[in-house]
Formats: structure tokens, C-alpha cells, sequence
């Protein structure tokens, strides 16, 4: 179950964005992060990133199914679009990755039709900090692609990261420079 | 060396040591050069801008490629830790001869950073740094190509003249 019904004010610049922390309850929390502990993960790469996933959206499991629903029950997702002031929102998908030593993945902005929110709940059971890589790096890019980093949030545990995805929400995870394993699940609100 | 060129779904050959590299002077004037989700490097006048222009280089090309070639555009690139290009095509000369030319030095193959050529009916190339070697390939429409996302944890840069020219 949720731990917490609160969405903090969202922080509007460069691009509506929150981190919701403590958001699942100890014992759910335990139960998820053991069940994706038990993934067959996929190693996938391109140009673009480097990490392992595995795709949740259709698997049906007990503790799958509660995460599925506290992610995105009605009740949640009417919070998440009060919140950012954005039109119903009708499902979510989800999948869980890994990202090991060296995982990465570059700037990009996740505009694919019908992606509205994009969120990231945090399962790395180990404190990270900015030597161990992993953090989300947020930047703001101007009309011909010149970029500045203007936050890092470094991942915490059960905590979840949400933003309005759009032409503006360009942020990438940064390169793992340690050997640790940062675990997300992650996925998006469509409309 | 034409029939090694055409031996493979990307028409390529690499050759080692192809200049005396250590002779060539190199002072690059790098500029910053990003567009996001598309590139982020540095880049400067190529540095054999003259040599890779010449009829001499131009009339080896044929010898190797069987193809006549009219050179469009050259230019140094330089890829630092973090850097990276995205794969792409070229949207204006889609047929294109594409000449690299490495003066990477002390490269190791996990800080990435190397040249990748792909389509989706081919198998992929993939073109490790390598000082001093001169990679040519052959690219049609609809193929595309990067460098590869290089590592917070490289101690060098990825530099390179990257070279186009189009068949007549």
C-alpha cells in the first residue's frame, strides 16, 4: 500500500517536476523489492542507453498487481493530475531496470503519443550519492539544442519521481561509476 | 582491395598505419558543439582537410571503392567523457563514401566511443578506436551511424577527421 496520499507542490521550472518520498509502506516495500529481485532481466543497449529491464505492465503477480495499483489506482491518478494541472489520466504502463557499473542513459525528452506524466519510483536499498553515479540529471536545452544542467536529483529510497513530459522535459541517468546496482521501476501516465 | 571492400553488407575496408601520423601537426581550434539528443562534442577545420581534398587520395578512393567520388565536406571531431552522438542518417546526401580517420591515442574499449554503422537490414558494423587507421565505408539511404556514448571514466578523447564524399 501507499505510505503517503501527498503529492509536494510541483516544482514548475525547467519543467513541472516532484519527488514524492516514502511513498510505499515498509511492508510493501520488502515485498517489491524481493519480487524484483527474482527477475530474469534483459540486458538491452543501443545508442541511446545501456541498463537490464524487465517489462511489468502485463505480468500478473500478487505483489506485481498491489505495486500496479498503488502506482496507479483511480484514486492516485486523479492526485498526479490535480497536481500538475493536466487532463484525466487513463492507465500507466511499467517496467523495472537496472542499471549496473557503467548503465546509462543520454538526454532525451520520453515524447511518445499519449505519455502525459513520466515517473520513476527508486528501490535502490543502498544510500547512492553523486560518486556513485545514477542520479537524474534535468536540463534545460534552448531553440537550437544547447543544453544546461539545471538540477541532479540523486535517487533516495522509495521515492518517487515524477514529471510533465514534453518538448522541455529533456534529463538523463547518469553513467553508473560504481558497483552498485540502482533498481527503478519506471514507467508513464497516459492520457 | 575493391573486392574486400564489397564483402560485406556495409561495403567497408580499414587499414592500419595509413599515414605517418606521428609526422602530421596537430593544433585543432575545437568550438562546443551540441545539439541535445542528437550530438554533444567538439569540432574544429579537419586536420588533413587538404589531404583528404586531393586528387591523389581521391583517385585511391576509386582504386578502392571502384566508385568516382566528388569530396563534400570534412571536419575534426573531438568526443571527451560524456560526449556522444546518436545514430542518424544523412538526410541530404544519403549515398555517401565516409572516411575516418583515428588519431585517438591510449584508447581502452570500455569507456565506448566507437563508430557504429547500422540499418535495418544489415548486420551492424561496429569500428573500435585505433590510432592512426583509416576506416572507409560505403553508406546507402536509410543506413545510419553514431559514435558511441563515451565513459565519465575516460581518460582521453575520441578524436577523429571525419571525411564525406558522394559517388557521381
Amino acid at each position: 500500500m501507499r505510505n503517503t496520499e501527498k503529492i509536494p507542490k510541483i516544482v514548475k521550472e525547467p519543467y513541472p517536476h516532484v519527488v514524492v518520498k516514502d511513498f510505499l509502506d515498509e511492508q510493501t516495500l520488502d515485498l517489491v523489492t524481493y519480487a524484483l529481485a527474482g527477475l530474469e532481466y534483459d540486458f538491452d543497449e543501443s545508442d541511446l542507453f545501456s541498463y537490464l529491464s524487465f517489462g511489468l505492465t502485463d505480468v500478473d503477480h500478487p505483489v506485481i498487481n498491489i505495486l500496479r495499483d498503488d502506482l496507479g489506482d483511480s484514486s492516485w491518478r486523479k492526485k498526479v493530475a490535480s497536481s500538475f494541472g493536466v487532463k484525466p489520466l487513463s492507465k500507466i504502463d511499467l517496467s523495472a531496470y537496472v542499471y549496473g557499473l557503467g548503465s546509462f542513459l543520454l538526454p532525451h525528452d520520453d515524447q511518445v503519443e499519449g505519455r502525459v506524466i513520466a515517473y520513476s519510483l527508486h528501490l535502490t536499498d543502498i544510500e547512492m550519492t553523486d560518486k556513485s553515479g545514477g542520479a537524474l540529471c534535468i536540463y534545460e536545452a534552448n531553440e537550437v539544442g544547447k543544453s544546461e544542467l539545471v538540477k541532479t536529483i540523486i535517487p533516495e529510497y522509495n521515492s518517487l519521481i515524477m514529471f510533465e513530459v514534453s518538448d522541455k522535459s529533456w534529463h538523463q541517468v547518469g553513467e553508473i561509476l560504481e558497483d552498485i546496482q540502482r533498481l527503478t521501476v519506471t514507467g508513464w501516465y497516459h492520457s | 582491395m575493391n573486392r574486400i571492400f564489397n564483402s560485406s553488407d556495409f561495403p567497408f575496408v580499414r587499414l592500419s598505419k595509413f599515414l605517418d601520423i606521428d609526422s602530421v601537426e596537430y593544433n585543432p581550434s575545437f568550438r562546443n558543439e551540441e545539439n541535445i539528443g542528437y550530438f554533444k562534442r567538439k569540432q574544429s577545420k579537419a586536420v588533413l582537410e587538404e589531404f583528404w581534398k586531393s586528387s591523389d587520395f581521391v583517385e585511391f578512393l576509386k582504386e578502392v571503392t571502384g566508385l568516382t567520388l566528388s569530396f563534400r565536406g570534412a571536419k575534426h571531431l573531438s568526443y571527451s567523457a560524456g560526449d556522444y552522438s546518436l545514430l542518424h542518417a544523412d538526410e541530404l546526401e544519403p549515398n555517401r563514401l565516409a572516411i575516418v580517420y583515428d588519431f585517438t591515442k591510449k584508447w581502452r574499449l570500455e569507456w565506448g566511443g566507437y563508430d557504429l554503422y547500422t540499418s535495418p537490414d544489415k548486420e551492424p558494423l561496429i569500428c573500435n578506436r585505433d590510432y592512426g587507421s583509416l576506416m572507409i565505408v560505403k553508406l546507402d539511404k536509410g543506413d545510419l551511424s553514431c559514435t558511441r556514448y563515451v565513459s565519465l571514466k575516460a581518460k582521453e578523447d575520441a578524436v577523429i577527421d571525419f571525411v564525406t564524399y558522394i559517388p557521381e
